[in-house]
């Protein structure tokens, strides 16, 4: 009778593992209480995910608590039976212990196809040699790390997806890693240290994302690159400008990138851009750049052309958002309004959103966006958020007098 | 007919339906599109044909029956609509799984076996939820699920971190309880080793029975017996005979203390139903056999009905008591601690 009415147990046992797998580990290794069938069942889960959200949070000795959690670890790894194919560790308080080193041994042994470790607290972990022997890795993910692979290492053949923050990375490291992953499509770089030189050579990359410090960055062969956000975090000197003036890394730039959709270019990397010559437009215009977000100093003349230069190349694009940054008022030389002779000949024709945020109401910036509101005969929103009151009434006043373009577009304003 | 007419009446008319049937012997028409949307159908129509009539009507596997073959195609039927928005299809999810826990089980199951991963992975979700946050009693008893794990892979003590006095008295509980089943366990393994070592003769046996009662011995049978009636274990513990319980019920007291009690007990009863027959020696080696036979049903089934339950409701009953002392003092705080309890109970290490 009862077996009868037992509708769950005996399903296949790759449900019982999705079903199981919708549950944090600790619910699931609990089912094992629940009937003989079930003593095991949660055994054979190919996915294991230590997190906050698996343990209690408890207000217990900080000891103890890590103790409690490398037993738990120990354990489960140890009845745990069958392949595992994704590992997830990324508990507050498992900070700096090498019985990570263990488990990462015992998982090199299984097929691991996914791995991800975030270490909150303490200096960087180095990865153990063994990490570097999971061939059969396609998503690696590591928060505060150091990687130092073995000299035998030949690059992770299967790798599509790469996440690194906080890490340390020798240059040469980084440059074979990138170059030896030739499957490698989605890649984030935030916050690393140990090699400041940027060649990005990796011909299925789709997806570039990186924050951090750097000198210079270029790629080759990057002919799927869709979508980028790149975030320079120091400031570029400006000497550095000098001495680049032969050659453009605004053209340099976007010379191995024909098929870029998306940019983000974020804290300094404009000014980056600017360095060297800057042309009135690109050799070859970005015809697939639809979104396009630029952190840009209104004060900065060079940063400024070199906007226009990057929206002169983008006839299809949809989406614009501008965050202005505003410092340096000291570089506030004499600039002519450069914005005001170009409306005519580049009409925006896809562009609809467009998103104007930080701006403190000064003469580039009201000129920019009266040249927006000209050259964009299909606009729709255009929302303005200034970053101080101070002068926000005055930049209203200015907003009301502008023409535009598009009947149907509405100027939002939004407060500070 | 022109070529206009003909664009007029083929949307209706010319629309293709597919023959399916399922493990019954049921066969019904689909409208093909809704079908396709399974794989397996999708599959035994292309690369095989099939479908296309009554008699080539595609077999379903087992798994689907016609009220599950009906839900699926209620799904198949709103999904593979292309314009719909993606807050439409999940409202429309959401709606779907409400139904019992037993069929969300049997659609799971019949969704994987027709290949359906969008529906499985619903379902899957759907009934973790229902597992999320529950106590194991709360799970069994939705699902139900035997509660068949045996004591001692329950009974392990309470985290006393503490250093309650209740915890304290329940763990000294379970510690009593654990004992006891380990004496019983190894009076089971005495009287196992016993049964094997015995070989008297028949003979000696049956002098026993036909001198009279009364006589107190170590009565124990040849293992070939003894063995094959060990199967027939199982079957004995459905039967409670009333007469049984009266002598185990004697025999509870006594069993600790005096193994040869218990088959005193059993022999005084089987001699009873074998007074009949003493005059018959001619029979008696037939009759032996089934006496015998008996006996060995009789006493094994003895030694684990009779006895094991009786002990094990009065523990049982032992700490239902004290539990429910416990409940009444301090009613939520004890619930909490015991039902944490039971969770981690075969899971030491997350004590």
């Amino acid at each position: 009778m009862q077996m009868d009415l037992d509708k769950i147990s005996n399903l296949p046992g790759h449900i019982i593992d999705q079903i199981l797998s919708n549950l944090s580990i600790t619910e699931a290794v609990r089912t094992s209480v629940l009937s003989s069938k079930w003593r095991y069942k949660w055994a054979t889960l190919p996915h294991l995910a230590f997190d906050n959200q698996c343990f209690p949070v408890s207000s217990q000795d900080h000891a103890i608590l890590k103790n409690k959690l490398v037993n738990i670890v120990d354990h489960v790894l140890l009845l745990h039976n069958g392949p595992i194919y994704k590992f997830k560790l990324s508990h507050r308080d498992l900070l700096g212990i090498t019985d990570i080193d263990r488990w990462i041994l015992h998982l090199s042994r299984s097929p691991i196809k996914e791995f991800v470790l975030e270490i909150w607290k303490g200096q960087r972990y180095k990865m153990p040699s063994s990490l570097f022997s999971c061939h059969n890795l396609i998503h690696l993910e590591l928060f505060n790390c150091l990687l130092k692979p073995p000299l035998t290492f030949k690059g992770f053949r299967s790798l599509k997806s790469l996440d690194l923050q906080h890490v340390t990375l020798a240059q040469d490291v980084f440059g074979s890693l990138i170059s030896s992953c030739p499957l490698l499509e989605r890649l984030t770089l935030m916050n690393f240290d140990g090699f400041t030189h940027l060649n990005i050579d990796a011909p299925n990359l789709q997806f570039f994302d990186i924050g951090g410090a750097f000198e210079d960055i270029s790629f080759e062969n990057t002919f799927c690159l869709t979508v980028i956000s790149i975030g320079l975090y120091v400031n570029v000197g400006n000497e550095k400008r000098r001495a680049y003036a032969n050659s453009s890394n605004l053209v340099n730039f976007f010379a191995h990138l024909p098929y870029i959709r998306r940019l983000e270019v974020q804290s300094y990397f404009l000014k980056y851009l600017a360095i060297g010559i800057v042309p009135r437009k690109l050799p070859t215009p970005c015809v697939h750049l639809n979104y396009l977000s630029i952190r840009i100093n209104f004060n900065d003349v060079e940063e400024v052309i070199a906007a226009l230069c990057l929206l002169r190349s983008s006839p299809n694009l949809q989406e614009l958002e501008v965050l202005a940054r505003p410092e340096e008022h000291a570089t506030m030389a004499t600039f002519t309004n450069c914005w005001e002779d170009n409306h005519c000949s580049l009409p925006f024709n896809q562009l609809r959103q467009v998103k104007i945020v930080g701006i403190l109401g000064i003469k580039p910036e009201l000129n920019f966006i009266n040249f927006l509101l000209l050259a964009s005969p299909v606009l729709e929103t255009m929302s303005v958020k200034p970053a101080s009151i101070n002068g926000g009434w005055e930049l209203l006043k200015e907003l009301l007098r502008f023409r535009r373009a598009s009947m149907q577009a509405e100027i939002i304003y939004l407060d500070p | 007919m022109s070529e206009v007419d003909m664009q007029v009446i083929k949307p209706e008319m010319m629309k293709s339906y597919i023959w399916l049937q399922t493990a019954d012997g049921s066969i019904q028409q689909v409208e093909q599109e809704v079908a396709m949307f399974c794989p397996m159908i999708c599959h035994e129509i292309l690369q095989k044909g099939m479908g296309s009539s009554k008699n080539y009507a595609i077999s379903l596997p087992q798994r689907v029956n016609p009220a599950m073959l009906s839900l699926i195609l209620d799904y198949c039927r709103f999904h593979q609509v292309p314009g719909r928005s993606n807050k439409e299809r999940k409202s429309f999810d959401e709606r779907f799984i409400r139904m019992d826990t037993k069929r969300l089980c049997e659609l799971t199951s019949a969704a994987d076996s027709l290949q359906l991963k969008p529906l499985v992975d619903l379902t899957s979700r759907a009934l973790a939820r229902i597992i999320e946050g529950k106590t194991p009693e709360e799970i069994r008893e939705i699902f139900h699920l035997p509660d068949d794990l045996t004591e001692e892979e329950k009974l392990e003590p309470l985290k006393n971190s503490t250093d309650d006095p209740r915890i304290r008295l329940l763990n000294r509980l379970y510690a009593r309880k654990r004992k006891e089943l380990k004496e019983r366990d190894k009076l089971k393994s005495v009287e196992a080793e016993e049964d094997r070592v015995d070989d008297r003769s028949v003979d000696d046996l049956l002098s026993f029975i036909n001198g009279g009662n009364g006589e107190v011995r170590k009565f124990c049978f040849t293992d070939s017996k003894g063995v094959k009636t060990s199967k027939g274990k199982k079957k004995n513990r459905r039967r409670k005979d009333p007469q049984k319980n009266a002598s185990a019920d004697e025999s509870v007291e006594s069993h600790e203390k005096d193994s040869n009690c218990l088959n005193f007990i059993c022999h005084r009863t089987e001699v009873d139903k074998l007074r009949p027959h003493p005059g018959e020696t001619s029979k008696l080696p037939d009759e032996e056999d089934e006496a015998f036979a008996h006996k060995v049903e009789f006493d094994d089934g003895d030694i684990d009905d009779e006895i094991d339950p009786a002990l094990k409701e009065e523990i049982d009953r032992e700490v239902e008591d004290f539990a429910r002392r416990l409940n009444s003092d301090w009613p939520e705080r004890m619930q909490e601690i015991l039902s944490l309890g039971q969770e981690r109970r075969p899971v030491h290490f997350f004590h």
